[in-house]
């Protein structure tokens, strides 16, 4: 569930990030965009404005009372409008001016009469609006006089103003667009992520042996998985040497143990007196001790690297519980206790049964050794969802509630004391772990006994109409009694 | 009877040969895989006790040359490799048994009895130790002019310590041959404890012979006396 948030805010903030930068892209081109407009419209307005003053420069001439007129008459017509042409001499006295926009403009500064080239500026007119303007010093007719074309920029802004709307208006839904198309993209190239994440969930110590699934190895997430699946086989291998370490060393004890051994019984047979019988018995006590613990090595290393074969077959869980209840009843009377089996249903399931019956026997021996003397001992199986429960309960002193999730480790010891002389190696739960995991069920300490043990253990149920035919007819309880 | 022992682990190849030479076998040793071979080929056998490692020939191939050649005498193969597939594979090659090590001397020499006695039926119907009888008919224990009331279990027992004796039975022995138990774990050794206990009480309890008797570290014995 964690990871899928990390997954999903990750995609939102790539999102989030492809949307900042295509926004700031598109504002940054937006902005160049529209200083390239500007300065080309100024620049056509410009030189319009250039041909202008050089086309009036030749179209006015001198007349004799010193006024200055335009050759062919004044102009006029709508080209008129919205542009104003005035002809100064260099002592500021205006000669000659036309177009509607003449009379608002301003008098050229002085800056404009001392100049010796053509100046372009932006002057306001009377109504404030903004001009540009164009000045140069001609002679006309041998008088050199200061010619001046001029006009609005308005259109001009207009134009860039619309412009700017436009950008306004559109750059929101493209950064909306960049937004939906940054999310799908970063959907997709996440998807192998959480396909990654469902895997590596599935990979315990257990079943190292799976990989992570790769896409493609090329890309980073195929990298990652690539580096994470060498991680994986690294450790496969190293849990697979300590796998394989247990069982050699085990294996290796064995021929000390057997020399030991046949040594030890040999002096014992003989009926010299070289030999104190109480030691080499002593002795062959403690070698038998270390054969067990090494045989249940063995088995555990052996079964962990899935080399025990399990055989399934069909059977009835109560039966067992009764079968291994009457096989032990003889040690639990020895200390006065009562085993019984409860439970009112059948509960068929499928696994080995032997491997199945040496767990079950390991833990009522448990039960039995812990419990104290005139106590009773429940076994009661059922049924919940699709699982068989068996549960064994005794009213000993109970498993304190920190030791409830070890008590299935290997060696594991409540007290160290008490577990000396009731004997065992300490591997019985480890191994009876291992023998109900195998057949696909659970061990569990139930949690809310508050007195005594209750130990549960769950296998899949093998209901009638999934079993074999003759278990069929066996069993022919009705399926829909589950709770 | 001869016997020949191929092994190369040197202290249990003369703690085997010291106890089966007590037990009046005629031991020949051989402590590698090569030795043994050429002595399998230059004299016979009643029966062989091989280790499946060896040094120079491996066990399973001697097994193999063997019963190619056409060596009859019966093969009881010792291994530390408890392997199903190593058991299989060594009883496809013509091994009559097996045991896995760290054996049961006791369990050793009855394992060697029964396989040299092997074809010949048997019809014991009475078992009988100082005054304790058991008629395997009736299925009735008597001790002395008292008769015994036995469980199953304990019946099963005392039968098996009875074709025994007066040899000491190990645990493993009676885990497999009594309870028939494939692994010899400790709820067994706690089920054997109990029933050892409860027989002796019915078999020797207020009498002045004791008949049942623990030999520690090894098993039990039924015999008169001391073990």
């Amino acid at each position: 569930m964690r990871l899928q948030r990390t997954a999903g805010s990750l995609r939102a903030r790539l999102t989030a990030w492809s949307a900042v930068v295509i926004g700031t892209v598109l504002v940054v081109y937006t902005g160049g965009v529209f200083l390239f407009l500007r300065a080309s419209l100024f620049e056509e307005l410009d030189r319009q404005l250039h041909d202008e003053v050089d086309l009036s420069a030749a179209a006015l001439s001198r007349l004799g009372d010193g006024r200055v007129a335009r050759l062919g008459g004044s102009a006029s017509g709508p080209e008129q409008i919205g542009y104003g042409l005035d002809v100064w001499n260099l002592d500021g006295a205006l000669l000659y001016s036309e177009g509607s926009e003449a009379p608002n403009l301003p008098r050229p500064g002085a800056a404009a009469f001392q100049s010796e080239l053509e100046r372009v500026e932006t002057i306001r007119s009377a109504s404030s609006s903004a001009f540009r303007a164009r000045s140069a010093r001609v002679q006309l007719d041998g008088l050199p006089v200061l010619l001046r074309v001029a006009r609005p920029e308005e259109p001009l802004l207009d134009e860039l103003y619309e412009f700017l709307v436009a950008a306004a208006l559109g750059l929101p839904a493209a950064v909306g667009l960049a937004c939906l198309g940054g999310y799908f993209l970063a959907g997709r190239a996440l998807a192998p992520v959480g396909k990654m994440a469902a895997r590596a969930r599935t990979i315990t110590a257990e079943r190292l042996s799976e990989r992570l699934p790769i896409e493609n190895s090329h890309d980073e997430l195929g990298r990652l998985g690539t580096v994470f699946n060498d991680t994986l086989a690294r450790l496969e291998r190293s849990f697979d040497s300590l796998r394989r370490f247990t069982a050699d060393a085990a294996h290796e004890l064995r021929t000390p143990l057997t020399a030991l051994r046949s040594v030890g019984e040999v002096a014992l047979g003989e009926s010299s007196t070289s030999v104190a019988p109480e030691t080499v018995g002593s002795m062959l006590e403690e070698v038998d001790r270390l054969s067990t613990l090494v045989d249940a090595l063995l088995m555990l290393s052996r079964a962990e690297g899935g080399h025990v074969a399990v055989r399934a077959e069909r059977f009835e869980l109560r039966e067992l519980a009764c079968d291994a209840a009457e096989y032990l009843d003889v040690l639990a009377t020895e200390r006065g206790q009562r085993i019984t089996v409860g439970g009112a249903e059948a509960a068929w399931v499928r696994a080995d049964r032997q491997i199945v019956r040496q767990a079950v026997l390991n833990v009522l021996d448990n039960a039995i050794k812990h419990s104290p003397h005139g106590t009773g001992i429940r076994i009661v199986v059922g049924r919940a969802a699709d699982e068989a429960v068996l549960e064994i309960i005794d009213e000993g002193p109970g498993i304190p509630s920190e030791h409830r999730e070890r008590v299935f480790e290997r060696f594991y010891r409540i007290d160290t004391a008490r577990s000396r002389e009731t004997g065992g190696a300490g591997l019985g739960l480890s191994i009876s772990q291992w023998a109900i995991r195998a057949n696909g069920g659970s061990i569990e300490v139930d949690d809310a006994t508050s007195n005594g043990t209750c130990l549960r253990i769950r296998l899949p149920l093998d209901e009638p109409g999934s079993g074999t035919e003759s278990a069929r007819q066996q069993h022919a309880a009705p399926s829909d009694i589950r709770h | 009877m001869r016997i020949l022992v191929i092994e190369d682990e040197p202290k249990v190849a003369q703690a085997l040969e010291e106890g089966l030479t007590a037990e009046h076998y005629d031991v020949v040793l051989a402590t590698t895989g090569e030795e043994g071979f050429f002595r399998l080929a230059a004299e016979a056998f009643d029966l062989v006790l091989l280790d499946l490692m060896l040094p120079g020939r491996d066990g399973l191939e001697i097994l193999s040359t063997m019963r190619r050649r056409g060596m009859v005498s019966p093969v009881l193969v010792l291994t530390a490799r408890d392997a199903v597939e190593d058991r299989v594979a060594g009883l496809d090659r013509g091994a009559d048994d097996y045991l896995v090590k760290p054996f049961a001397f006791p369990e050793l020499l009855a394992r060697m009895r029964a396989l040299v006695r092997r074809g010949r039926p048997d019809q014991v119907l009475r078992l009988q130790a100082a005054d304790l009888e058991m008629d395997l008919i009736s299925r009735t224990v008597t001790r002395g002019d008292e008769a015994l009331e036995l469980t199953p279990r304990e019946f099963q027992l005392l039968e098996y310590l009875m074709r025994n004796h007066p040899r000491v039975v190990a645990r493993e022995m009676l885990a497999r041959e009594v309870w028939k138990e494939t692994n010899r774990g400790a709820v067994v050794d706690n089920l054997i404890d109990v029933h050892i206990a409860r027989l002796r009480k019915k078999v020797d309890q207020d009498r002045p012979l004791k008949l049942i008797h623990t030999v520690r570290g090894v098993g039990f014995v039924l015999r008169e006396g001391q073990p």
